[in-house]
């Protein structure tokens, strides 16, 4: 299958600090990849280098290239690459003045769409996508705190979705959840790769074994080992990687 | 900098499997030797202490068995840890079916009539397929102890001499029982004799393979008996 | 009975004893608010009337005073929260770089500056542009003038109040706005600013009644005027100002009537006290 996203040697600065450095990456389409390693590794930083929202943070600079089914998405306006590259993140974080389906049609709304079916619409499709549809269908106009913790975190899957993008980036979804509500979330990563290409950053070792094809292992900034879920966690061909999958160090 | 663990509960589970594994391992030379020898002086004492052996055998398999399954429940062992666990649960096998071939090369011990010592028929090469077959069981378990998957790369070599020491031998009984100069009950039994050794020698092969397996993560290829029986000519 | 004085009870005492100093200085600081709004109310009540509010200052009432600072007010509102409210959405947002730090300083100072200071400053300003002919050197004592005046004090107020208002919507908010391809501008407006409303409203509300209340600027500014509010380009009467001519006037009935002045401009300070939290109130139960 073709690669969705590739890196070329992609590098990242946080002012004069290198926080990445020389990643060369491919992420399959309609497939769901990895990204592990221990804290300050980059994982996160190199995620936000997929979407351009690194260079969001002052002082901060890319230099390399990253490639969305070819096209150079510095070449294209960072708006663009976002709608097309989408992203949850942390700690589930809902537009705390807006209602459940003002939250899911911000993305539409705020970039235009006005046709109140179209929003329905898109409302409806994504809530489902993100399997929150049936808990929330009859309290849409409910403010969006008023959810549990992994609720808000699947509305914002599918406030991400209603832009319908190609690409959708998690920065470690599932840190701040419980086990069961973790579990509803990576079942609805395992559907979503049929119509996405999901890149998950986690520091949960186990859920990348579970959700993941392809899983890429970084230490210090660097890129370690790509591969396989399985082969990866089976038999690793880095030391690096094994001393990290084994718990020996973390 | 991150830190360091030693996942000391796991390490512990897999310090006690390691112990257990190679008890078990020794257990299982320490019986086919002893069965072997009894065979050769047919010395039914040395044949009793084989059976002894094999419920020893038999017991630490079930336990090996438990604790494998403890280790994976509970720690999800991965990578090295992972292949070791996994390995040694099927290794365990292999040892139990080389105990049971011991016991039973035990009682065919006892079933040959002591007086009959001194009169055993020359057989030779009965005896260097045993001490081949020893040879064998020894190098795979030897790798097994000291996580080495250099020594046991070529075992499956070593395995089709066995092989062929087995077509051999069951020629020669046969032809030696048609031709009157061997007891069509002696010939019979050492047709299971014979059987069993190359069949020791095969779960040798199986050991020497998954201890590469586990040490290396390499799966090597395997002939299957099947083709095997393609070589027998018609 | 044996009184036990080990290390539970003396930390209690000391607790206890901290609690009333605390308290006291509470009350201490509540003695002059208390006081003030008790003279004003007893002294004051006695001059409010109908005719308080619709006779002029010239006639010892005080209804051209009222309508000036309200006029005053909404001038400046108009000039000042816009230019207030974008300045600091431009210091929270876009400020993270040296010009703005240099920006945020000079606002910082700037709500420093005493106001009769900022008062000489619209003076002076009006009577240069007065004496090189670019406007009517009459303007120097007019509406328009202290409405400057007042804009300037209450700009880098709204400014600030505003730029605090925003830091405190969290980052998470923006990233998620702008994870979504929503250009930045809109992002601000249409995410951030909403989230952080009550903030700035609050904001804009002190601002005002800050304004509100400022007499030394006014004093070179709009000077003052007995008659109903006769045009931007004419002196202006507001409270601060009667109150001043009135509580230092010989005539004893002004002096009265200074007191009941006082009173209504405390009155509104406190209206708009109240509506700013009915604001927050309001919003934070829809929110």
């Amino acid at each position: 299958m073709a690669a969705k996203i590739h890196t070329e040697t992609m590098s990242a600065w946080y002012g004069p600090k290198k926080a990445i450095e020389d990643i060369t990456l491919d992420f399959e389409e309609h497939a769901v990849s990895a990204i592990i390693g221990p804290s300050g590794c980059g994982k996160s930083t190199l995620i936000r280098c997929l979407n351009r929202m690194h260079e969001t943070i002052p002082k901060a600079r890319v230099e390399g290239k990253v490639l969305l089914n070819g096209e150079d998405i510095y070449a294209l306006p960072a708006v663009t690459v976002r709608r097309r590259i989408g992203m949850v993140f942390q700690k589930a974080n809902p537009f705390p003045t807006m209602s459940i389906y003002e939250n899911v049609a911000a993305g539409l709304r705020l970039n235009g769409e006005r046709n109140r079916d179209r929003l329905d619409a898109a409302v409806l499709e994504s809530l489902k996508q993100a399997a929150l549809w049936d808990e929330v269908k009859d309290s849409l106009e409910k403010s969006g705190a008023s959810l549990s913790g992994g609720q808000q975190q699947r509305l914002c899957i599918a406030r991400a979705l209603a832009v319908r993008p190609e690409v959708l980036l998690m920065d470690e979804p599932c840190a701040a959840l419980d086990p069961i509500a973790t579990a509803k979330i990576e079942d609805l990563i395992f559907d979503l790769k049929k119509d996405y290409t999901v890149v998950i950053v986690t520091h949960n070792m186990q859920q990348a074994a579970r959700v993941a094809e392809t899983t890429a292992f970084m230490y210090l900034g660097h890129l370690i080992e790509v591969g396989p879920t399985r082969e990866l966690f089976e038999r690793p061909k880095e030391t690096l990687t094994e001393s990290y999958i084994t718990g020996r160090f973390g | 900098m991150p830190q360091a663990a030693e996942r000391k509960a796991l390490a512990k589970g897999l310090e006690k499997l390691n112990e257990n594994m190679v008890t078990l391992a020794e257990l299982s030379e320490l019986a086919i030797r002893k069965a072997i020898d009894s065979l050769t002086r047919l010395d039914g004492e040395v044949a009793r202490e084989v059976f002894t052996i094999d419920q020893e055998v038999y017991g630490l398999q079930l336990e090996i068995e438990h604790t494998c399954i403890d280790l994976i429940a509970l720690h999800a062992p991965v990578a090295r840890d992972l292949r070791t666990i996994t390995t040694s649960l099927k290794i365990t096998t292999d040892l139990d079916r080389i105990g049971r071939y011991a016991k039973d090369l035990g009682e065919l011990t006892l079933q040959f009539n002591p007086s009959a010592r001194g009169t055993e028929p020359e057989l030779t090469r009965i005896r260097e397929m045993a001490d081949r077959t020893i040879q064998m069981v020894d190098t795979a378990i030897d790798a097994f102890v000291k996580h080495d998957a250099e020594s046991v790369r070529d075992i499956m070599h070593v395995d089709d001499t066995v092989d062929r020491m087995h077509d051999e031998n069951f020629n020669e009984l046969v032809r030696r029982m048609t031709e009157g100069s061997l007891k069509i009950e002696t010939g019979a039994r050492y047709i299971l004799v014979n059987r069993y050794l190359e069949r020791i020698a095969d779960h040798a092969v199986n050991i020497g393979m998954r201890v590469v397996y586990m040490v290396t993560g390499d799966w090597l290829p395997r002939e299957r008996a099947a083709d095997r029986a393609k070589r027998i000519p018609k | 009975m044996t009184f036990r004085f080990d290390r539970d009870t003396r930390r209690r005492w000391k607790n206890l004893a901290m609690n009333v100093a605390a308290l006291f200085c509470v009350v201490l600081a509540l003695i002059p608010l208390g006081s003030l709004l008790f003279e004003a109310s007893v002294r004051g009540f006695r001059s409010i009337s109908p005719s308080f509010f619709t006779l002029t200052t010239g006639n010892g009432g005080i209804g051209n005073a009222i309508q000036g600072t309200l006029i005053l007010i909404a001038l400046t509102s108009v000039i000042a929260l816009p230019v207030g409210i974008l300045t600091g959405i431009y210091l929270a947002e876009y400020g993270k770089n040296r010009v703005g730090a240099a920006i945020r300083f000079f606002v910082d100072v700037m709500t420093q500056i005493p106001s009769i200071v900022v008062g000489i400053f619209a003076f002076s300003l009006i009577l240069e542009l007065g004496a090189s002919g670019i406007v009517d050197p009459r303007l120097v004592f007019s509406t328009t003038t202290g409405v400057i005046a007042l804009s300037t004090i209450m700009i880098p107020f709204v400014a600030r109040t505003s730029e605090e208002a925003l830091r405190l919507v969290p980052i998470s908010t923006r990233e998620s706005a702008l994870a979504l391809g929503i250009p930045r501008y809109r992002a601000i407006l249409r995410v951030v600013l909403p989230s952080a409303s009550s903030a700035v409203i609050t904001g804009a509300l002190l601002g005002i009644a800050r304004v509100g209340g400022e007499t030394a600027p006014l004093l070179m500014t709009c000077l003052g005027n007995q008659f109903w509010f006769g045009g931007l380009d004419q002196p202006c009467e507001s409270l601060p100002h009667t109150i001043y001519v009135f509580a230092l006037g010989p005539d004893s009935a002004l002096n009265q009537a200074a007191w009941g002045a006082s009173l209504i401009l405390v009155l509104m300070m406190l209206g708009i006290a109240i509506a700013s939290r009915v604001v927050i109130r309001l919003r934070s139960v829809s929110g």
